[in-house]
């Protein structure tokens, strides 16, 4: 007689049963690292063939960031993690599809804790021992070619751990898949429902919301999904595959850790609950516990009837009757589909018709609400007295970096920067807004707010403002004017510490750009922010910059500064370190002035007239008439003439924009080679545009059409 | 002893088993017949612990079996389909179920297998229907669980195989107090097992009885009486289950003893009687028809 009835006697025989999940797990994983590592080495070293690396020691760093890339935070390994965790979830659990196996198991005297126990740590051991033999694998053919150094470890380990809490979040959830299910394919489907289910209600949300209301704004309160590891983790590993530094990337992923390990026990806690709950009776059924089916049909055939009425209201153009009645239709078909799966029987569609009613009415409600706006969302205007403050973005999207120099979005500076107290600018562009329609407006510009309730709540919204309208003006620039619009917006006036570690900083008048030593960083800045306190909304909307700061710092951030004429304090220090240079170029240094004018004015008539008319020339042909002259000036008095009426093409404008810009031409410019302008010669000439109305006749003259070299 | 209390399932507004009431003593052979749909599974299914009643409850010597590993000790369950690993063989499942079951005799096992010829290496995806049933009977008594639960595990086995799972069972009731449960549609199959029978029908108990003293207490009596007055003395009493007349013939199923029926029938003036051994087909016959059940219809199809 023997007596082995022991958890680990139990263990293994469980593994001789999954012997296929250990291989297809050791393959994946295998081609997951291994595979991937040798492919990335491989490039690295046919790059150094092809000369590529300059040094050996840039031949080294690349072999390091490749094995980095392969090991650490690897994005399409996602798929692979996916796929393991739904087979080795699904796969120990199976016997509950099959009443003969669940016969077997529930009558053997096997505790059914441990039972769940040795089949749950079973599949954790099958994907830790391959993936971790996988990485060692990796981790020695990298070393043997000297790809690997202690930083690249490092990140191995964060990334493993990354990885780990990513395969435990979707294995626990096939785990609870199994539970609720009585069959592979439902399984399968209900894993795809409960990891996707977030994501498409946010999107079927979104899409609805940017459909119906027009002061929808994702820019400070994003719907983003706050449970989906898919979001988090496609969107957080190419983040972190960009940073160079361990010690933030370390912090960056810590979140996650914390996020997914929670999640991760929630949904195991839900699997084990479910486990106990189970009825052995479910095998072979849809759905183990069959209560829950009423509920399961509202909440999927809800989304899904919305989403083919969305489909159905772009086709019809929003006829909001054909809308009701294309999402009454797919509801009914989409309740008699859930039926027929529930009961895996034709004759069941017309099943349980009080839940589909239900179902259908809860798509025409949720439509109905967006369609009439029922929540009054477009007519939120909160009171000055719910308001604690305000944040606003005016069409400024510039780049902003955290202390460890990582991309911070101009929404996340400015919601944690930018307090406006004084809010009644803000509720008064918003009201006049709500009264009149972007369409109205001469020269309506999209505006982001973040209003900052007393109650805690934060609500994010848009609107258009209008920038000729000499009222909202005045309104824009007791916005601007203050400093703590300044502090939200532009990094330069708070961040002391970032600028202190400028690599670069480089003036720029559009044509020449001057290369300022880094120390010059902390009084560059002191007399830009001296200047910044006469910047408003009039000085950003009604004059161009004459010129361009740009600060470079490590990990690839820069922030570029406009410098307007009135920014004396800036202009004198540039001028002391003899790295000035106005806007309006000197024509003793141009060699050639090429003009490209397109002649649009001709292609709004080609679009009613047949092709080649509107040029007056018969072309006999359908294809549209190329109007384009291009004509090379090379006269003295032709340049003098040209550079007073020029605007560099790539010059931020600010608020300006375009409006004094004609679109019309493109000027190309190339200096000569001996001049004493520190031109960059690296692309031999600078694109420039004509201000509007300022052509010039003997210019215009030349570029007729017909006219040209 | 197995207690079976007002046990109740119900499958999707299905009523499986309505209320049964069963008690199964030790060291006897009880036999659960019923047709296909009676509820034969689902009792076995509840008594193994695999299913949990809707109502009523389940004790094996005492305690409820539903997720109670002490209680599972006790038993063991062979399902009318039994499952055994894919790609495995009887050595396999032998390493398997000596690890669960504490008393599993491996030694015994394989003296078995030899016994019926069954190769231990070949792989059981191999073998015949028959032959799948006896490995699964022959794991299950060398488990050496009081409780031996078998779902129509004997029909289809041939007679010689039948004879020595008999024998076995003999064997493991003497020595080890065995108290195999048989269930099955076929009252014949177990005629020549069973110690005790309940028939189930439509979910629910039509009858429990010890087969001795169903046996006993009804006799078959065939006789040619002298005169109608003979006839009505010797029946005067005694409950009369059955009676056909073929002629002067008369064929009476009544329930009393061999003993009884004799003396009563030595007192009037018959031309001829006999008492005749009746069959366990013929006792549920009488049995239930005079519940008003049609048996033949019920299980002898």
């Amino acid at each position: 007689m023997t007596s082995r009835n022991s958890f680990w006697v139990s263990s293994i025989e469980n593994h001789k049963r999954r012997i296929w999940v250990w291989i297809v797990a050791a393959l994946g994983n295998l081609m997951a690292y291994v595979g991937v590592l040798s492919v990335y080495l491989s490039r690295i070293r046919t790059r150094n063939a092809d000369g590529v690396y300059k040094t050996g020691e840039e031949f080294r760093d690349a072999m390091y960031q490749a094995t980095k890339d392969a090991l650490g935070f690897q994005t399409h390994l996602g798929t692979v993690l996916v796929i393991l965790a739904v087979i080795i979830g699904v796969q120990g659990f199976s016997y509950l599809y099959d009443r003969k196996k669940v016969d077997m198991y529930h009558s053997v005297p096997v505790n059914k804790n441990k039972r769940f126990v040795i089949i749950y740590v079973n599949g954790l051991i099958i994907y830790l021992v391959t993936a971790l033999t996988s990485i060692l694998i990796a981790v020695i053919a990298a070393a043997s070619q000297g790809a690997v150094n202690g930083e690249v470890l490092a990140v191995t380990g964060v990334g493993f751990v990354w990885n780990l809490l990513f395969f435990l979040v979707v294995y626990h959830t096939a785990v609870l898949a199994v539970m609720l299910t009585g069959n592979c394919l439902i399984t399968l489907a209900a894993v795809a429902v409960l990891m996707l289910y977030e994501v498409i209600v946010y999107t079927l949300a979104g899409n609805m919301k940017y459909s119906f209301f027009k002061t929808v704004s994702g820019f400070y309160v994003t719907q983003s999904p706050k449970l989906s590891v898919f979001s988090d983790y496609s969107e957080k590993s190419w983040r972190l595959k960009q940073l160079t530094d361990v010690n933030a990337m370390v912090r960056g992923v810590l979140p996650y850790y914390g996020k997914w390990f929670i999640l991760a026990l929630v949904i195991l806690a839900a699997a084990w609950l479910c486990y106990r709950k189970r009825p052995s009776e479910a095998a072979g059924r849809a759905l183990a516990f069959t209560r829950i089916e009423p509920f399961l049909k509202i909440i999927i055939v809800v989304p899904a009837g919305l989403w083919i009425g969305m489909l159905v209201r772009d086709e019809t153009y929003g006829n909001t009757m054909l809308t009701v009645a294309g999402m009454a239709v797919s509801g009914v078909i989409a309740c008699a589909v859930m039926e027929i799966i529930f009961d895996f029987d034709l004759r069941s569609l017309h099943k349980h018709l009080i839940s589909s009613g239900v179902a259908i009415a809860g798509i025409i409600m949720v439509f109905l609400v967006f369609e009439y706006d029922l929540t009054g969302y477009d007519k939120y205007l909160p009171s000055a007295d719910e308001l604690d403050s305000v944040a606003v973005s005016v069409d400024y999207y510039g780049s902003f970096w955290d202390e460890d120099f990582t991309y911070v979005s101009s929404a996340d500076f400015s919601r944690e920067h930018m307090f406006l107290k004084d809010v009644e600018p803000v509720l008064s562009l918003a009201e006049v807004a709500q009264q009149k329609d972007s369409e109205d407006m001469d020269d309506a510009r999209n505006v982001n707010v973040l209003y900052r309730l007393k109650s805690g709540r934060q609500v994010g919204r848009c609107f258009y403002v209008d920038f000729s309208d000499p009222a909202s003006g005045e309104q824009m620039n007791s916005i601007i004017r203050t400093k703590e619009f300044k502090d939200g917006t532009y990094q330069i006036m708070t961040d002391q510490a970032s600028y202190d570690k400028a690599a670069k900083i480089t003036y720029s008048n559009g044509a020449v750009n001057v290369v300022l030593p880094a120390s010059d960083a902390q009084k560059l800045r002191d007399a830009y922010l001296k200047d910044m306190e006469q910047y408003d909304f009039t000085l950003a909307a009604e004059e161009r910059p004459c010129g361009q700061i740009t600060f470079s710092f490590p990990n690839w951030m820069e922030d570029s500064l406009n410098v307007y004429s009135c920014f004396e304090n800036t202009i004198t220090y540039l001028q002391s370190q003899e790295a000035y240079y106005p806007i309006q170029l000197n024509a003793e240094d141009i060699a050639d002035i090429t003009v490209t004018n397109y002649h649009h004015e001709l292609e709004e008539n080609d679009s009613i007239m047949p092709a080649g008319e509107a040029a007056g020339v018969e072309t006999g042909s359908d294809f549209p008439v190329d109007n384009t002259v291009t004509k090379t000036f090379l006269a003295q008095e032709e340049f003098e003439q040209i550079v007073g009426v020029i605007y560099p093409e790539f010059m931020s404008s600010g608020w300006n924009d375009d409006r004094e810009l004609d679109n019309n031409y493109d000027i190309y410019i190339t200096f000569k080679k001996d001049t004493a302008y520190p031109y960059d010669r690296s692309n031999y000439g600078v694109y420039y545009k004509f201000y509007t109305d300022k052509v010039p006749e003997f210019v215009k003259e030349a570029t007729a059409p017909g006219a040209g070299d | 002893m197995i207690e079976i209390h007002n046990l109740t399932k119900t499958f999707e507004k299905i009523k499986a088993v309505d209320d049964v009431s069963v008690t199964i003593k030790d060291n006897t052979v009880f036999g659960l017949i019923g047709t296909n749909g009676a509820g034969k599974s689902t009792v076995l299914r509840m008594m193994s612990g695999i299913l949990k009643p809707d109502s009523g409850a389940v004790a094996v010597d005492n305690m409820p079996v539903y997720d109670n590993v002490e209680a599972k000790k006790k038993l063991f369950f062979i399902a009318d389909e039994p499952y055994f690993f894919s790609n495995s063989n009887a050595q396999a499942m032998e390493r398997y179920y000596s690890g669960i079951y504490e008393n599993f005799d491996s030694e015994e096992f394989y003296r078995y297998l030899e016994s019926f010829n069954l190769d231990k290496r070949r792989k059981i995806g191999t073998f015949s229907k028959g032959m799948k049933k006896q490995l699964a009977l022959l794991l299950g008594i060398c488990a050496h669980t009081r409780y031996l639960l078998c779902d129509e595990t004997f029909d289809g086995l041939d007679p010689v195989m039948r004879q020595g799972i008999k024998s076995i069972f003999a064997k493991e009731m003497d020595e080890k107090g065995l108290t195999p449960v048989i269930a099955s549609h076929n009252l014949r199959e177990l005629e020549d097992i069973c110690d005790h029978v309940g028939l189930l029908h439509r979910g629910g108990v039509l009858l429990s009885r010890d087969l001795e003293d169903m046996k006993c207490n009804i006799q078959k009596v065939q006789c040619v009486f002298a005169t109608v007055e003979e006839e009505l003395k010797a029946l005067s009493g005694m409950e009369v289950l059955k009676k056909e007349q073929r002629g002067s013939l008369r064929t009476f199923t009544v329930r009393s003893t061999r003993e009884e029926v004799a003396a009563r029938f030595a007192t009037v003036d018959t031309v001829f009687y006999e008492v005749l051994p009746l069959s366990l087909e013929e006792i549920f016959i009488s049995e239930t028809e005079v519940v008003g059940y049609d048996i033949k219809k019920l299980i002898l199809g």
